[in-house]
């Protein structure tokens, strides 16, 4: 993760601004299914493969995305600070690498589409036939 | 043609090596200020009230403000190198030693498979829970790990890791073992705090490992470290009852909740050394309300010889999306080391700002 950039962030909106719906989605070829552990496990970087054994690349969305803060409350159960205080831990401990992060919906999309591996989340109205939803919360 | 082939080919790999390379800067940072309200200091060696809030690299304030002994930055530069290979080098700089930085960390690192990482170079000695990102305070909740059980006057050393990754159901375990020496040629906790001649603190053969076990809310540690321990003072080698060697054997536990908004943090750790057992504790309680997570601390360290707790209570802030705002009351209460005083009972009060980016 580049946190250089986020430097200039301001404060994130309150996470009580939005209540919209995320939906995690991957590569339509990717027959994996997966509940809320093992999309949490993949995106706390303790999990790096999808339940066939092939290789998982989680990609988050930027901190000033609306669904970042959704994702990380109600699929990992944390806040974003939380989040970023555990992977302070690990990035700093030379444990583990945060998923790359890439700045909206769009882009999230552009690059699940174009990627059997990776698998995102982005606002459940975003959604179209690019991606495969595989869960939503 | 064909000249123009290998050139071509040649200028495309260079490219590619040139722009795989990637290269990522982060970082972290802490302003933390803070004074002594009352204390006893040690009135034989005309030491003022002083709160010793960090043993190992000796960061104390006394009663006037100061705003470097917890204050420090420090620069993660790491490369992927591709095909599992990345190099990382962490400069740090404390205010404690005006913040000259210093590789603390130089390592690299190569990922074996989804389980296995190997590691090489120079880490921080991961005994105590904090040991490892004990400089990285946004990742906790205090100012500082207790002092009283972050005590040792070694914390990197050189040598190789090996560390792991499993699933197994619902539990994630994970942990490393490594073995490496560390030679601190002019050690300042032993040097400049509990003594007066340059000593050089040598911990060889160093073999340990950790244990984690985590499970939703539930994060259990377990670690374990022997080491040989030699030591110079004013260049003269020490010996212990005629050996000019020691053994030390470190062992710890430490379970972590983190449920609802209940944060509880504990850690039992105990050295054996030249027979005596050096027994630390740390019991911490948090309770997140929204931003604020108020909480309240006690950590002990407990050795034939040496006695000393210290209790806390304080705030963590997370005002920001990368920094957090602390403050933090602690009561010290010294019973001494062979019936002098390590720094005096002492009251202060520290509050800072930390961040990562």
């Amino acid at each position: 993760m580049n946190w250089l950039k986020f430097v200039a962030i301001p404060l994130v909106l309150s996470s009580a601004v939005a209540t919209a719906e995320v939906a995690v989605v991957v590569h339509p070829s990717n027959a994996a299914s997966l509940d809320q552990a093992e999309i949490s496990r993949l995106f706390t970087g303790r999990g790096t493969t999808f339940s066939n054994g092939s290789k998982a690349t989680p990609l988050n969305l930027a901190e000033s995305a609306p669904a970042r803060a959704e994702f990380d409350s109600k699929v990992l159960g944390k806040s974003s600070s939380q989040m970023k205080a555990y992977w302070s831990k690990l990035v700093f401990t030379g444990k583990g690498t945060p998923p790359k992060e890439l700045g909206s919906d769009a882009d999230v999309k552009a690059a699940v589409a174009a990627d059997a591996s990776a698998i995102g989340y982005i606002d459940a109205a975003s959604v179209d036939a690019s991606v495969k939803v595989v869960g939503k919360f | 043609m064909k000249k123009s082939l290998v050139a071509l080919a040649l200028c495309t790999a260079l490219v590619s090596t040139s722009s795989v390379a990637e290269v990522d800067i982060s970082g972290f940072a802490s302003v933390v200020g803070g004074k002594v309200l009352s204390g006893e200091g040690v009135p034989e060696f005309g030491l003022e009230p002083t709160f010793l809030a960090n043993y190992p690299i000796v960061g104390f304030y006394e009663e006037d403000w100061s705003f470097k002994p917890d204050s420090k930055y420090g620069l993660q530069i790491s490369a992927d190198l591709t095909e599992g290979l990345s190099a990382t080098a962490q400069l740090v700089g404390r205010g404690a030693d005006d913040f000259n930085a210093e590789f603390e960390w130089a390592y690299l690192s190569y990922v074996l498979n989804e389980h296995w990482t190997l590691q090489a170079g120079k880490k921080r000695l991961p005994l105590y829970y904090y040991s490892d990102f004990f400089d990285v305070s946004y990742a906790y909740l205090w100012i500082r790990p207790a002092a009283d059980n972050y005590t040792w006057q070694i914390f990197n050393y050189n040598g190789v890791n090996a560390q792991f990754n499993y699933q197994v159901n619902d539990w994630t375990v994970s942990g490393n073992i490594y073995t490496g020496r560390e030679d601190d040629t002019e050690n300042k906790l032993l040097s400049e705090f509990f003594g007066s001649q340059p000593i050089r603190e040598i911990w060889k053969n160093i073999v340990g490992g950790v244990l984690s076990l985590n499970r939703d809310w539930l994060d259990l540690r377990f670690t374990y470290m022997t080491y040989q321990n030699e030591r110079y003072r004013n260049g003269v080698q020490v010996t212990w009852d005629g050996d000019d060697s020691r053994r030390g054997k470190f062992a710890g536990v430490s379970a972590n909740v983190d449920y609802n908004n209940w944060v509880v943090l504990t850690e039992f750790n105990r050295l054996t050394l030249d027979g005596g057992d050096f027994d630390t504790y740390l019991l911490s309680a948090g309770y997140r309300i929204g931003q604020w997570t108020p909480f309240v601390s006690f950590a002990d360290f407990d050795s034939e010889s040496e006695m000393h707790s210290t209790a806390s209570v304080g705030a963590r802030w997370d005002f920001h999306s990368s920094a957090a705002f602390k403050v933090q009351y602690d009561d010290v209460t010294d019973d001494g080391i062979n019936g002098q005083m390590v720094a005096g009972d002492s009251k202060a009060i520290t509050f800072g700002i930390d961040l990562v980016f």
